[in-house]
């Protein structure tokens, strides 16, 4: 027996297939005893010349193989018993195999578990889970049968542990299914890679590039043996691939294609399966489909595969694949433009023989598949790349460069839906591609148009070098169904990165879904906010009600919703808007969780442990490190504004300072920062901020500006002199008014002049903001219009008086509190006011409501808002005052309501539930992943 | 001179028959070539069945006597269509012309149906035809007939959604007919239905809404008492919601409506809010007054705008109406408007200012310093101003004005135990209607 295989083994493999057996038992005998030098061994082999070189331990072998003989002997009957579903013989087979165990390690003198054994056990364990899963065939069994299967289900159980290490490893190389042991296995792979090398599918091949190194080795030990040697080499599959196929082209049919490609995705899935291996299968079988609609149910298998190359949730699909992958949903655009009668459908299960139908069939033909969802997929792998590549190598940016080709695939996929009327889909492919452009600057956008160009350019010289394997086809077999390009390869981008937006979010506001339309509404208007279209931005905020609804939505939306308003906040400082910029902005850093909030890094929390479950599903939310928005800027942004509304305010209210607060965050800091024994020259951005604040309070707004300035992120904005500019006015602006609040009682008279010069601001400015001081009663002054002076009251209320007037103001916050009970409980009748919100409400989604800005919205709440307080508060008392109806009384109490309860109070409701959202939905963010991935 | 006429804007929200009595204002005024506004006559027209009108207006703009086939052709297609409706509508016009028959019908609708299905053999069919017919007389210009009509079918129709449309048919024809107090009526009416309805989209409502507050203007500017119910009707928060979303322009009417009446002062800080959210939106000299004067207190600049309002107020077919007295007209609203907006800037003015130069004050209030003098006595003797003139040194005084702390306070409380004793007896009814059941 044994020298039969060692004579065999120069010849043809091909004869021997039922030797395989006695084959896998003698080379396990053989890996057992030479196992560390294997890879000497494999050359050997392939020199065919080990004979000789074995020679005298050829007495020991036999003796050895003997035991062998009996073991396989014994794992043959295990696999007839599995056959039949005999658990009585396999328990039996089982105690066996151990006891010969015994016996082969005693003769082999090793400790090695010889790999025969393992997979016996592999087997056995796989086909013991199957059939307790199989709860139907259980309940069938006989008695003793299913006696036996309990028992062996222990005994595998406590045997199995002695062998923990080695069936894992075996797991871990289940390259096939097929007889023989471990190291033949290695051999037949490597070597059906160089095969497939030889073959037409070379491209499919080159990119692996797991395997390509030991391919290039192999190229030239295989090469030589091209004529029989491959072929004696190749894995038993495909070889009969060969057979069926290679050998005869012309008498392949649909049948045997059909047949070979039902079989392949059977075992999809499947523990030792090879995942890698399947996609080239697959690969092959496309070019051999006999029909484009088979073709493309092959291709759509093919897709998904590749998908299935990279089994886990948190890494990402080798590059190369995901380049082959989009290539083929390509191919699979173009099969379906050319064939407009082939339906693709994941509803309806198609007819077994529907692919049967040829080219020029007229009908319709269903194939299954989800284009949309194969997109999806495509686009969630590349994000995880980008997220998981290190932003600060080339590798980072190598992979970006692949976005147009991502934006090509969408873009044919959405017109391809569109042609087909399927907007739905459509629209969940626009919002794909909104995602890729939201963040893009115009000028960025116009670098990835002018990559998208050049690219193209570049791809044609690599197509050409792409033809040699196309002349190679012929020599192996010619692919049935040859498919032309019809679909572009090249993405167009309009001119401007805000048409391309509006066409695709008009599209998205049509058709999508409710998650769709809001993201797409979100993207719609961080892009907006990044071009500077302040207004238009907060209108869709506004009349998409989206901060009410945004609790609810998933995690990502939730991102993305942040994300928006960080940006809103930018662009409102940009343009001047520091009390909008400020209420976007305070949200955002009232809880201290900026990173976590925008996905841009983990943040640590001192009283919070994650649990490394929680650590693994943010990091599976994080943005790309070029999507991120600049941390600096941002807290820079939000800081100066804070200072440009709080300074003022501390000084108007000196005597009161913890009645009023803009903004909690910078009073804190700004105690922190007073508490400290000597202040050193600014170092990060908080320090600078403080500095100018301690500047601006004192009314010396150059130094306050220098400070600011000499913060290095400016450089990041695009229009950094205007902006700079602005910010020198408002900050003029605010150190007039701090200014006078705080050295007012000391004048009894002030000349305009004289505060011009010192301000630096323009006399109709000047007199503008006092004047506006004036009217709002924060300063107790009028003009002397022919001096020119400003002449101070001295009306200052004296301790009593401020006391009283406090109290007034906590009475009526008392009986409004009253009254909001009530109509909570009761759900208001004679206040009108519930009615009044409904009707804000039915605008949903149309109206840019008026009143409701304030009361949802508390960005107006910074001048504007306090101003409503403060006639609340003080002397104006408008609400009370005779005359007032009950209708404009309810109107008021919004504005009013919310500066008492305070920004922080309002909003830390908000944030909280927010934060709690956060909290629970962590489960739900997983379920979310696996249904794009379905 | 064009460039603040708002027709374009309106035009699209009113019927295209209401459009003529702007452009033949626009006419009047000369702000566009005349060729310009016949073409678009006839545009309007082309869509109407009043082609006589659009033919005359053909031969003034070309000058010729000959009339285009297309012209000739509907012309007859609408005497035709006018006979089949007529025929169609027949029976049902007929029993309503005969008042004897008219006075049978009663307040129960069913019952109006059964007894016409029963002794006139007037059944539904004959009814739509009515709308049809109504609607048919309206495109023919001739609005009384059409009112009449779509006022029966009204009484008769139970299709709520034609319901709905006669009325706005109604409302348009009465406008067109300048039955000012019934358009009125219709208005409010339709306001209801509006309100309550449910529609299938928020849009479709706030849509309606708009549509209702273009058409109203011609009410509002012509009726007496138009200025405050302009004020009624925008100022909810509902129909400020729609201007702001999808007609900012009739943000201009309301402020008129605003400055001229002076007892509204209670929504105008709101007002000026809502001006100022939507300054990017739209901005016209009106509205930039307003905000001059009450958000940047900039009173040159206040200055500029009072005058470029004034053009404005002239070139606007509402704001603009002429009346003829004897052999000059006016513009009642132009000299409203101008006396209260000094009034405007005057008070603003004096609040924040201790001394005032009389002579700048005069310039500012676009008088001489006679008119100025005059004025602000007529203002101190009625009490409006708490001031003296020095007359030596060519100032006004104002009396510095501090509220009494002590007032204040009441004021504060005063409304506190109003507002309390109203949630007890609430409480109370609420308990009584509980413990009852």
């Amino acid at each position: 027996m044994s020298s039969r295989f060692w004579t065999a083994q120069g010849d043809s493999d091909t004869e021997e297939e039922e030797s395989d057996y006695e084959d896998g038992v003698e080379r396990g005998g053989a890996a057992g005893e030479s196992a560390p030098h294997a890879g000497s061994r494999y050359l050997q082999t392939n020199a065919s010349d080990s004979d000789d070189s074995d020679g005298q331990k050829r007495v020991v072998r036999s003796a050895k193989d003997k035991r062998f003989e009996e073991m396989s002997a014994t794992v043959d009957q295990m696999k007839n018993a599995m056959k039949i579903n005999d658990w009585v013989s396999l328990q039996e087979s089982f105690d066996k195999i151990n006891k010969q165990l015994e016996k082969v390690m005693r003769v082999t003198e090793s400790d090695k578990v010889p790999t025969l054994y393992i997979k016996a056990l592999v087997m056995l364990e796989d086909f013991l889970s199957q059939a307790l899963a199989n709860k139907d065939a259980k309940k069938k069994m006989s008695s003793s049968n299913a006696k036996a299967l309990n028992s062996m289900k222990q005994k595998l159980k406590k045997n199995n542990k002695q062998y923990e290490d080695l069936i894992n490893k075996y797991r871990e190389h289940p390259e096939s299914e097929e007889e023989g042991d471990e190291d033949e296995e290695m051999e037949e792979d490597e070597d059906s890679g160089s095969e497939f090398e030889e073959d037409p599918s070379k491209i499919a091949m080159r990119s692996d590039s797991e395997e390509d190194e030991e391919d290039e080795e192999d190229r030239e030990d295989s090469a030589a043996e091209v004529g029989g040697g491959w072929e004696k080499k190749m894995s038993k599959k495909d070889k009969l691939m060969d057979k069926q196929f290679m050998k005869d082209p012309s008498e392949i049919t649909w049948d045997t294609v059909n047949k070979k490609f039902k079989e392949i995705v059977a075992v999809r899935g499947r523990k030792g399966t090879g995942r890698i291996e399947q996609v080239e299968q697959l690969t092959f079988l496309t070019r051999v489909a006999k029909t484009p609609a088979q073709k493309l149910e092959i291709l759509f298998s093919v897709v998904s595969a590749q998908f299935d190359v990279n089994p886990s949730l948190s890494g990402h699909m080798p590059i190369n694949v995901w380049k082959k992958c989009v290539q083929n949903m390509l191919v699979i655009l173009d099969i379906l433009v050319q064939h407009s009668n082939i339906l693709v459908d994941d509803v309806v299960e198609p007819e077994e023989n529907e692919t049967q139908k040829g080219a020029d069939y007229k009908g319709t033909i269903r194939v299954w598949g989800n284009l949309v969802a194969f997109l999806e997929r495509v686009d969630v792998e590349f994000f995880k790349s980008l997220q998981c590549i290190d932003p600060h190598t080339r590798e980072y940016v190598e992979r970006l460069r692949d976005e147009p080709l991502f934006l090509v695939l969408a873009q044919n996929v959405q017109d391809y839906l569109e042609r087909v009327g399927d907007f739905k889909a459509a629209a969940k492919v626009a919002l794909r591609r909104v995602e890729l452009i939201y963040y893009k600057p115009q000028e960025v956008y116009d670098a990835m148009k002018n990559l998208a160009e050049q690219t193209e350019d570049t791809e044609n010289g690599e197509s050409e070098a792409g033809e040699e394997p196309r002349v190679e086809e012929s020599r192996g077999p010619p692919a049935f169904v040859v498919t032309p390009e019809v679909v572009p390869r090249k993405p167009t981008f309009p001119e401007n990165s805000r048409t391309l937006m509006d066409i695709l979010v008009s599209l998205i506001y049509n058709h999508g879904d409710e998650r769709t339309k809001a993201r797409a509404m979100l993207c719609d208007i961080y892009h907006h906010a990044i071009l500077d279209e302040f207004s238009t931005a907060r209108d869709l905020l506004l009349m998409s009600h989206l901060q009410d609804n945004v609790q609810h939505m998933d995690i990502s939306t939730q991102i993305l919703f942040n994300r928006a308003m960080a940006q809103l906040g930018l662009c409102a400082f940009r343009v001047g808007l520091i009390a909008e910029g400020h209420g976007c902005l305070s949200e955002l850093y009232s809880g201290g969780r900026v990173k976590e909030l925008l996905a841009q890094g983990v943040s640590q929390s001192r009283y919070h442990e994650k649990t490394p479950e929680q650590e693994r599903i943010e990091r599976r939310r994080q943005m790309p490190y070029h999507m991120h928005i600049n941390l600096e800027l941002l807290e820079g942004v939000h800081l100066i504004c804070a200072m440009l509304l709080e300074v003022p305010n501390m000084a108007a209210n000196t005597h009161d300072a913890k009645r009023k607060v803009i903004s909690k965050t910078f009073r804190r800091l700004l105690e922190v920062s007073e508490r400290q024994t000597f202040t050193g020259p600014p170092e990060n951005v908080r320090d600078h901020v403080m500095a100018a604040t301690r500047a601006l309070s004192k009314g010396d707004f150059q130094k306050a500006f220098d400070v600011i300035k000499s913060l290095d992120f400016w450089k990041l904005l695009r229009n950094r002199e205007d902006v700079l500019e602005m910010l020198r006015a408002k900050i003029k602006e605010e150190a007039l008014r701090t200014y006078l609040f705080t050295y007012s009682s000391s004048y009894n008279t002030l000349s305009l002049d004289q505060l011009t010069k010192m301000f630096d601001l323009s006399e109709t400015l000047t007199h503008s903001i006092i004047s506006k001081m004036m009217v709002m009663e924060e300063l107790h002054a009028s003009w002397d219009q022919p001096t020119r002076c400003i002449v101070f009251h001295d009306v200052e209320h004296t301790r009593l008086q401020a006391l009283s007037f406090q109290l007034t103001d906590k009475l009526s916050i008392l009986a409004e509190n009253n009254e909001r009970a009530y109509e909570a409980k009761i759900g208001g009748g004679g206040l009108d006011l519930p009615l009044r919100r409904r009707d804000g409400q039915d605008y949903a989604g149309a109206a840019a409501v008026g009143g409701k800005w304030q009361d949802n919205f508390s960005f107006s709440q910074g001048r504007q808002g306090s101003s409503g307080v403060r006639t609340g508060y003080g002397a104006g008392g408008r609400p009370f005052g005779p005359g007032s109806s009950a209708g404009t009384f309810s109107r008021d109490r919004g504005g009013q309501s919310r500066g008492t309860g305070g920004y922080s109070g309002g909003y830390q409701s908000t944030r909280s539930a927010v934060r709690g959202s956060q909290m629970d939905t962590s489960t739900r963010m997983v379920s979310l992943n696996r249904g794009v991935r379905a | 001179m064009a460039t603040h006429d708002l027709t374009p804007r309106i035009a699209p929200n009113l019927d295209r028959h209401l459009v003529f009595p702007l452009l033949e204002f626009l006419q009047e005024r000369q702000l566009y070539p005349d060729e310009q506004i016949l073409k678009a006559k006839i545009e309007l027209l082309n869509k109407t069945n009043m082609v006589d009108y659009a033919m005359d207006i053909h031969k003034s703009l070309y000058r010729t006597e000959d009339v285009p086939q297309d012209m000739v052709e509907r012309r007859a297609e609408v005497v035709a269509r006018l006979k089949a409706l007529e025929e169609a509508a027949a029976p049902l016009v007929s029993f309503l012309q005969n008042p004897n028959a008219v006075q049978e019908l009663r307040a129960d609708k069913q019952y109006n149906l059964q007894m016409l299905n029963d002794r006139y053999q007037i059944g539904t069919d004959q009814i739509e035809a009515l709308y049809q017919y109504a609607k048919f007389q309206f495109e023919c210009g001739n609005y009384s007939g059409a009112a009449d009509y779509l006022y029966q079918y009204r009484a008769l129709c139970t299709n709520s959604e034609r319901s709905l449309s006669a009325l706005w048919g109604k409302l348009a024809a009465e406008i067109l007919m300048q039955n000012w107090d019934i358009a009125f009526e219709e208005l409010n009416r339709l306001k209801e239905i509006i309100d309550s309805k449910s529609y299938a989209s928020p849009l479709n409502q706030v849509q309606s809404r708009i549509w209702l507050m273009h058409w109203s203007l011609f009410i509002f500017f012509n009726h007496d008492n138009g200025r405050t119910h302009i004020i009624d009707l925008f100022n909810q928060d509902k129909y400020l919601n729609a201007i702001q979303t999808n007609a900012p322009h009739l943000l201009r009417y309301l402020a008129t409506a605003l400055i001229v009446n002076k007892r509204r002062r209670t929504q105008f800080k709101d007002f000026i809010k809502v001006i100022q959210q939507e300054q990017y939106a739209f901005k016209d000299p009106i509205t930039e007054f307003l905000a001059c004067v009450y958000v940047n207190y900039d009173f040159d600049g206040a200055q500029k705008k009072m005058r470029e309002c004034e053009e404005v107020i002239l070139n606007d077919p509402f704001l603009g109406k002429r009346v003829e007295e004897g052999s000059f007209s006016t513009v009642p609203l132009r000299d409203e408007f101008l006396e209260n907006a000094r009034l405007f800037i005057f008070e603003t003015y004096c609040r924040i200012h201790q001394r005032i130069d009389m002579g700048v004050l005069s310039d500012k209030l676009n008088l001489n310093y006679e008119e100025a003098e005059r004025w602000i006595v007529n203002l101190i003797t009625t009490s409006k101003l708490d001031a003296k003139i020095d007359s030596k040194s060519g100032t006004i005084v104002m009396e510095p004005n501090h509220p009494n702390v002590y007032q204040q306070i009441i004021d504060h409380t005063k409304a506190l135990s109003g507002r309390t004793y109203k949630l007890v007896n609430q409480l109370l009814e609420k308990a009584q209607t509980q413990a009852a059941r």
